[in-house]
C-alpha cells in the first residue's frame, strides 16, 4: 500500500514539474515584453486568419482572403490613397490624352521584383493582360483595351470609350491588377499563378496551404517618397517575419490573441468585443467592412412587382435589422449611400428619406397595391456568415408582419453560390459586399453583369454609362445623386447598413491601418 | 494464416468500389463546384465556364469517374485543386498530425482507462467503482470540443503553461512537438479513456468470477499478481477490440478536435476540402480512409492470437 502511494506521488509531482516548466518558459518570456517597448526591427508578427487560402493569385479571385495576403506581396500600377482617391504606386506618374482614350503609364525605374530583376515595361504588358482575362471588372470597364510597352519603362493603355473610371478600375482591390515578371505570367496554368513573386515590402517565404502563410520583409525593397497614405505612399517593412495562421475557429483565434500568442486577430466575433476591452494588452479595433443589403429577385416571383420591394423597403426598419445581425453599434453605422462617406468622390444621400422607413402600415398599403397573391417568398440563407443569416431572418419576421408569407431556405454558401444562379430557386437574400473603389463596380447594379437578382433598368445603366462618360468627378457629382436616387426608386436592392470588421489587436503592434482589408506595412512590433 | 491474411485483402476490393462510387457521385452531386470557390463571388459566368472546360467538368459524369477510378487504381488519385499537389501525397501530409495525435491520446487513454478499469472491477460496489463509472459516463457524454475549450480556458488562458492551439512538427524537437498536442490529446482522448475503461471494468469482472481467479487466490499467489498476469491478460480480448475501433475514430474522427486546435490533420483535410469542393481530395482520402480502417481491423484479428493463444487462427479449422 505504502509502495504504490509512493509511486502516484512520484507521477504526481513530475506531472507536475513537466507543466510548471511550461509555464516558466512562457512567463519569462511575457516579463521582458513589458520591461522595454522598443520597437523590435527583427520581430515576428503573428496573424490569426480566419479562412483558407483557396489561392494566391491576386488576378485570379475577389475572395478577401487572397486579397488580403497578396496585397502585402504584390503591387499595382495605380492604387488607392485614405481618402479612396487614385494614386500611382509602381507607376511614377500616369497622364491620360484629351480624347480620354490613351493612358501613358511612366514606371517607376529601379522597382526590384523578390527574384532580384527590375521590373519593366514587358513585365507590366503580361501582367496586365493575365488580368484581363479573369477580371469582371477589367472586361466590363476597360472596353477593348490593349496595353503596349512604348519603351522599357513607359507603358501604354488604348481604349475604345472614354471613361472616368479606368484609373479606379485599375486600382481595384480584388481582383487586383498585380505586377508579376512576364516569366511567372509564362508559367502559370489553368487555375492560377505557380510563383508568386511581386514588388512588395514583403515576400513570400513559404505557403503551408491550411496552415500558415509566411512572408519575410524584402530588403531590397525600394519605397516611394510620397507621404504614406491608405494604399499608397511610402511603405516600410517593419516587422522581419509576418506569419498568418490559418484559424478557423473563431473562439480560438480570440483565446489566442489574448494570451498573446498572435498579435492580430482578423474577424473577431462580436460577442468577444467586450472580452478583448477587458483584458489587459489588446485592443479592438474597426475596420470599415463594406455595406449590408437584401438582394432582391427582379427577373421572376413576387419581388418582380416594384410594389412589393418598396412595401418591404418601408416595412424595414435598418437600426432594428442591424442590431439583429451585428448586436450594438459600435459594428454598424446606418447610411443610405452606395459607397462609403469616406468615399469622397462618389458617396451621395440622395433620397435618403427612403432609407430606414419601418412604417408598417404603410408597408401593408403598398402589398395590397401590388401583385403579391399569397405566394410563399423564398429567402435563400447560409449560417456560414452568422451576420448574413441573422439578415436573413430579420426579413422574414418583416415580410411577416406585412402579412406575407416567407420562409428561409439555408444551405452552406457553395450550395447558396449555386442555387442563387437560377431564377426559380429564391426571392431574396440577405448579402454583404465588400467596399470598391467604384459604386460601378457593385455587381448588382449593371444589368450587364447578370448578378443574381437579375437588376434590369435601363435608366441605371445609361447613369452608369453617363458617369463614366462625364469629364470629372464635378461634373459627374449630379448624375452620381441621380444614380443614387434611381437606386432607392427601383430597388435593386435595399440598403440596410454599413458594416464594421471587428479586429483585435495587441498592444505592442503601433500602426495598423486598414483600406479595403488590412495593411501590414509600415506597422511595428515593440519587445 | 497468410491464405487468410490474402483473402482479407481480397475482400477490401468490392467494399473500395462501392465507396468509390458512393464517394464520387455524393461529392460530385453536391451543389457547389471548385471553380466558383476558386474564382469568388463576383467572377462572370463565362470566365467560370471556361475553368470549368479546363478542368474536365464539362465531360459527362460517368466519364469523370471512369477516368478517376482507372487512375485509382493504379495508385493516382489526382491532383488537388487548391494544394498544389498529388491527393496521396497530401493524404501522407496530413495524416503525420492525425497519427501523432491519435497515437498520443490512445496512449492517454489506455492508460487512464487500465488504472481505472482495473481499480472498480477490483474494489466493485465500493465509492471507488462508482467515482470511476461516473467520470467515464461524463467522458462519454460530454463532446470533445467542449473539453477542448475548458482545457483551453484553464491551461491556456489562465495559467498559460500551454499554447493555445497551433501545431509543430517532430523535427522542431519531441518537447515542442508535445507541448502543442498535449491539450487536444486528453480532450480526444477522454471519450477513449471512458470507453476502454467501462469494457476493463466488466472484461475484469468477468475474469475475476473464474474458477482459475480462485485456484491462483487460493494458492496464495499475490493480489497484484493475480491481477496484473492472469486476469487482465485474459480479458484484454474484449478491450482489444474497443481500443482497435477507436483508434480508427481517432484517426477519422478528430475533425472537431483538430478545428479547435488548428492542427492540420486528416478531419481538416476533408472538412476544408468539401468546404472548397475539391473534389479530388474528398473522393481520394475517403478511399484511403477506408483502407486504413479494413487494414486495421485486420491487425487486431490478428493481435487476438498473439494476446490470448487460444484463439490463434489455425485453430479454428
Amino acid at each position: 500500500m505504502k509502495k504504490r502511494t509512493k509511486l502516484i506521488s512520484v507521477l504526481l509531482l513530475s506531472a507536475l514539474l513537466f507543466l510548471a516548466a511550461c509555464g516558466n518558459n512562457e512567463a519569462s518570456k511575457s516579463g521582458s515584453d513589458s520591461k522595454e517597448a522598443t520597437i523590435n526591427k527583427d520581430a515576428e508578427l503573428n496573424i490569426a486568419y480566419p479562412t483558407n487560402l483557396q489561392t494566391l493569385d491576386p488576378h485570379l479571385t475577389t475572395n478577401q482572403s487572397t486579397r488580403d495576403v497578396a496585397r502585402q506581396i504584390f503591387e499595382q500600377l495605380l492604387t488607392l490613397n485614405e481618402n479612396y482617391e487614385v494614386v500611382p504606386m509602381l507607376a511614377e506618374s500616369y497622364k491620360v490624352s484629351d480624347d480620354g482614350l490613351t493612358y501613358t503609364f511612366k514606371l517607376r525605374q529601379g522597382v526590384k521584383f523578390h527574384n532580384g530583376e527590375e521590373m519593366k515595361a514587358d513585365d507590366v504588358v503580361a501582367s496586365m493582360e493575365k488580368w484581363m482575362k479573369t477580371s469582371t471588372q477589367g472586361k466590363a470597364n476597360l472596353s477593348g483595351a490593349q496595353f503596349v510597352e512604348v519603351d522599357p519603362y513607359t507603358v501604354e493603355l488604348h481604349i475604345d470609350k472614354p471613361s472616368l473610371i479606368v484609373p479606379f478600375v485599375l486600382a481595384d482591390a480584388a481582383p487586383f491588377p498585380a505586377i508579376v515578371p512576364k516569366e511567372s505570367v509564362e508559367a502559370a496554368g489553368d487555375t492560377g499563378l505557380t510563383e508568386y513573386i511581386g514588388t512588395g515590402p514583403f515576400k513570400l517565404e513559404e505557403w503551408k496551404v491550411d496552415q500558415h502563410i509566411h512572408l519575410t520583409r524584402f530588403d531590397e525593397y525600394v519605397a516611394r517618397e510620397d507621404e504614406s497614405s491608405g494604399l499608397g505612399g511610402k511603405k516600410e517593412a517593419l516587422v522581419k517575419d509576418v506569419y498568418f495562421r490559418i484559424v478557423t475557429d473563431e473562439s480560438t483565434r480570440v483565446s489566442g490573441v489574448t494570451t498573446g500568442q498572435y498579435d492580430i486577430a482578423f474577424e473577431v466575433p462580436f460577442d468577444s468585443a467586450d472580452q478583448i476591452e477587458s483584458t489587459d494588452g489588446v485592443t479592438n479595433v474597426f475596420d470599415e467592412g463594406g455595406i449590408a443589403t437584401y438582394v432582391f429577385n427582379k427577373k421572376s416571383g413576387p419581388f418582380s412587382d416594384l410594389k412589393l420591394r418598396e412595401a418591404f423597403n418601408t416595412a424595414l426598419n435598418a437600426e432594428e435589422a442591424m442590431i439583429a445581425a451585428y448586436s450594438d453599434d459600435r459594428f454598424y453605422t446606418l447610411d443610405s449611400g452606395l459607397a462609403l462617406p469616406n468615399q469622397v468622390n462618389w458617396h451621395s444621400d440622395a433620397a435618403k428619406e427612403k432609407y430606414n422607413i419601418g412604417d408598417i402600415e404603410k408597408a401593408k398599403k403598398l402589398v395590397e397595391e401590388s401583385s403579391y397573391n399569397g405566394e410563399e417568398i423564398v429567402i435563400l440563407a447560409t449560417k456560414d456568415y452568422t451576420d448574413q443569416y441573422n439578415l436573413a431572418v430579420v426579413a422574414q419576421q418583416v415580410l411577416e408582419s406585412i402579412g406575407i408569407k416567407a420562409k428561409l431556405d439555408v444551405y452552406d454558401w457553395p450550395t447558396v453560390q449555386e442555387r442563387r444562379v437560377d431564377p426559380n430557386n429564391f426571392d431574396m437574400f440577405a448579402m454583404t459586399f465588400a467596399v470598391r473603389p467604384t459604386i460601378h463596380q457593385n455587381p448588382f447594379l449593371d444589368s450587364k453583369a447578370e448578378y443574381p437578382g437579375w437588376t434590369n433598368s435601363e435608366k441605371i445603366d445609361q447613369l452608369l454609362v453617363d458617369i463614366k462618360s462625364a469629364s470629372s468627378f464635378e461634373d459627374a457629382k449630379p448624375l452620381i445623386d441621380e444614380l443614387q436616387t434611381e437606386v432607392w426608386n427601383y430597388l435593386p436592392v435595399a440598403k440596410v447598413g454599413n458594416i464594421q470588421d471587428l479586429v483585435a489587436v495587441s498592444d505592442d503592434v503601433k500602426g495598423y491601418k486598414n483600406l479595403i482589408g488590412p495593411i501590414l506595412w509600415n506597422v511595428s512590433k515593440s519587445e | 494464416m497468410l491464405k487468410y491474411i490474402v483473402q482479407r485483402l481480397f475482400s477490401l476490393l468490392p467494399i473500395l468500389l462501392v465507396v468509390a462510387i458512393v464517394v464520387f457521385f455524393l461529392a460530385h452531386l453536391t451543389p457547389g463546384d471548385p471553380v466558383t470557390v476558386l474564382l469568388g463571388d463576383e467572377a462572370s459566368e463565362e470566365t467560370k465556364a471556361e475553368l470549368r472546360k479546363e478542368l474536365g467538368f464539362d465531360l459527362p459524369l460517368y466519364t469523370q469517374f471512369i477516368l478517376w477510378f482507372k487512375g485509382a487504381i493504379l495508385g493516382d488519385l489526382g491532383d488537388s485543386y487548391f494544394l498544389k499537389m498529388p491527393v496521396t501525397q497530401a493524404f501522407f501530409e496530413y495524416l503525420g498530425p492525425t497519427l501523432s495525435l491519435a497515437i498520443i491520446s490512445q496512449i492517454i487513454a489506455i492508460i487512464v482507462a487500465l488504472v481505472l478499469g482495473v481499480l472498480a472491477a477490483k474494489k466493485r460496489g465500493t465509492f471507488m467503482d462508482q467515482a470511476v463509472m461516473g467520470i467515464s459516463l461524463f467522458g462519454i457524454s460530454v463532446p470533445s470540443f467542449l473539453v477542448g475549450l475548458f482545457l483551453i480556458l484553464i491551461f491556456s488562458v489562465q495559467l498559460q503553461w500551454l499554447p493555445v492551439a497551433g501545431y509543430r512538427p517532430l523535427s522542431d524537437g519531441l518537447g515542442e512537438h508535445l507541448r502543442y498536442l498535449i491539450l487536444p490529446a486528453i480532450a480526444l482522448g477522454m471519450m477513449q479513456a471512458a470507453l476502454i475503461a467501462r469494457m476493463t471494468r466488466s472484461s475484469m469482472l468477468d475474469v475475476m468470477k473464474t474458477n482459475y481467479i480462485k485456484t491462483a487466490k487460493s494458492k496464495g499467489l499475490h493480489p497484484n499478481k493475480i491481477t496484473f498476469k492472469h486476469a487482465l491478460r485474459s480479458a484484454f480480448i474484449p478491450i482489444l477490440t474497443v481500443i482497435g475501433e477507436s483508434f480508427g475514430t481517432l484517426i477519422t474522427g478528430a475533425a472537431v478536435v483538430e478545428t479547435v486546435f488548428n492542427i492540420p490533420g486528416i478531419g481538416q483535410l476533408i472538412v476544408n476540402s468539401i468546404e472548397r469542393r475539391d473534389f479530388p481530395v474528398i473522393q481520394g482520402t475517403v478511399l484511403m480512409i477506408t483502407v486504413t480502417y479494413v487494414l486495421l481491423n485486420l491487425v487486431i484479428d490478428l493481435l487476438y492470437g498473439v494476446v490470448d493463444p487460444r484463439v490463434r487462427l489455425n485453430q479454428r479449422k
